[in-house]
């Protein structure tokens, strides 16, 4: 589809209200055409052509890279290394590795403030995250929260984050200002991928342990439904007043409607799906398939597999990872 | 097997419970079996989630819920250690079926988390091909893991009984002719 087309149809969803994902401060609203994909099993980063639906790079990235995030203006993408026990910052036009901070303990989910580009990651063996400075790219600060936090999302004004708080059942609300907990807010069993609506009125919940997603107000600070998906929840995708959800077990993409929370279709994609993300205009969903190393790409109008790309080994792309 | 159970028995370190098992590195496994039998025949054996008997360390299966998702088997190993299982996929069509782990000591199976897929593929020749892959974390679920219960014991465990069992599945069925 030609860039043109992509906007025009962005236009009409703005038009019609239909939900979007978050698009980072200054960022062009239309679509994206890079996914820098984690392949953990391979100490890699792929970079895959979106409009060819190809590799095109492979980026070797020791320590098990897991976690991904972009700068707000996609120059830079931050990838963490759980056993390299690091931070590790590549530039995406070059493709090179410019910096890895070291970090100590378990480095897993990691988010971007779209505002400040504060960078936070999330440490899965103690009760905190770290916050990096993108422009020294050192250690600024800790933030505490709950126990094994895993996924992180910042909202579109960058005031507030959540961390899914996985063995504590819960999402850690942190007023980014202060970097201070602010709430906590219970949810399903296990909640591990945590995504917030391009408005930052909702969050959505991927609870591992309890097969379902929690939908939470952001504002009034607690659940407000609940959906059943498929086996081991992982993350969570929204497009076209839809949410998708990687159903680890299920090797599927269940969907429900974002207002109506009424279950629809489940995809089929590859074994293990995993790191999901829509693109911009909402018209596409890219899946990682961790144990099938592969891209899936989901037509989110449709709701059909539009196409397949062959990863590194162990795709887990966890997080915002389309540029 | 016989010889991975001893070893793992030897550990002294307290199993993490499983539910709350997930470090951030997970492990993937995959072992393959040619077979000089029709895939049907294959299938007949490896598609009982309710008979394990061609695993070799396995001595008895018991379990409910035939071959249904959600079924259930508690395979009893040599010398007395059990492993509960779920079935949690099941495609006779596709010759696929996959199941997870609910419980097992890590000194049994140094692995959490553990999930398994066994696919029976059409070979040449009329043969069949039998994929056995594993996804699984190690069994210490902090960092810094003490050598019998780290990523390297995780992965030689599970290889070790993946090949076992599909060379004991080869030599059974093959030896049963056709």
């Amino acid at each position: 589809m030609s860039r043109g087309r992509a906007r025009s149809l962005a236009g009409l969803c703005l038009l019609l209200g239909i939900g979007l994902a978050p698009v980072p401060a200054g960022a062009e609203p239309s679509g994206v055409t890079e996914a820098f994909v984690t392949a953990q099993n391979a100490d890699a980063v792929d970079v895959v052509d979106l409009d060819g639906l190809k590799r095109v790079a492979t980026i070797p990235v020791p320590g098990a890279p897991a976690g991904i995030a972009l700068s707000p203006d996609r120059a830079r993408v931050y990838v963490t290394a759980p056993e390299g026990k690091a931070l590790v910052v590549i530039d995406a036009a070059t493709r090179r590795v410019v910096q890895t901070v070291a970090l100590g303990g378990g480095p897993l989910g990691v988010g971007v403030n779209p505002v400040s580009g504060a960078v936070y990651v999330a440490d899965w063996y103690a009760k905190r995250l770290w916050q990096v400075d993108p422009e020294t790219l050192a250690v600024a600060g800790e933030i505490p929260v709950g126990t094994s936090p895993s996924g992180i999302a910042v909202t579109p004004d960058g005031k507030f984050l959540l961390a899914a708080d996985r063995d504590d059942d819960a999402l850690s609300l942190v007023d980014t200002a202060t970097r201070r907990r602010v709430a906590v807010i219970p949810v399903g069993t296990r909640p591990f991928g945590v995504t917030i609506d391009p408005q930052g009125k909702r969050a959505y919940s991927a609870n591992v342990g309890s097969n379902d997603v929690s939908v939470v107000d952001i504002a009034s600070r607690r659940e407000v439904g609940r959906v059943k998906v498929g086996e081991r929840p992982y993350a969570v995708a929204l497009a076209q007043g839809r949410a998708f959800v990687t159903d680890q077990y299920g090797g599927t993409v269940s969907t429900f409607g974002a207002a109506t929370l009424e279950p629809g279709p489940r995809i089929d994609v590859g074994e293990y799906p995993e790191g999901i993300q829509a693109s911009p205009d909402g018209r596409t969903v890219y899946v990682a398939n961790w144990e099938s190393n592969t891209l899936t790409a989901i037509d989110a109008a449709t709701l059909r597999v539009t196409g397949t790309v062959k990863t590194s080994d162990g795709p887990r792309a966890f997080g915002q990872f389309l540029r | 097997m016989k010889r991975i159970i001893a070893a793992a028995l030897l550990a002294a370190v307290a199993a993490a419970p499983a539910a709350q098992a997930h470090g951030p590195t997970r492990k993937k496994v995959e072992e393959k079996v040619t077979i000089n039998a029709a895939p049907d025949k294959v299938w007949a054996v490896v598609g009982n989630f309710q008979d394990m008997s061609w695993l070799p360390p396995v001595e008895k299966t018991e379990g409910k819920g035939g071959n249904e998702v959600k079924a259930t088997r508690t395979l009893t190993l040599k010398g007395g250690p059990t492993v509960d299982e779920e079935l949690y996929k099941y495609s006779a069509e596709q010759k696929s079926l996959s199941y997870r782990i609910n419980k097992v000591d890590v000194k049994v199976l140094p692995v959490n988390n553990y999930s398994s897929t066994i696919k029976v593929e059409p070979a040449e020749g009329g043969k069949s091909e039998v994929v056995w892959d594993g996804a699984f974390y190690r069994g210490y679920m902090n960092n810094d893991p003490p050598p019998e219960l780290s990523d390297e014991a995780a992965i030689k465990a599970v290889s070790g009984l993946y090949r076992a069992g599909l060379d004991n599945l080869k030599a059974k069925i093959e030896k049963s002719g056709s």
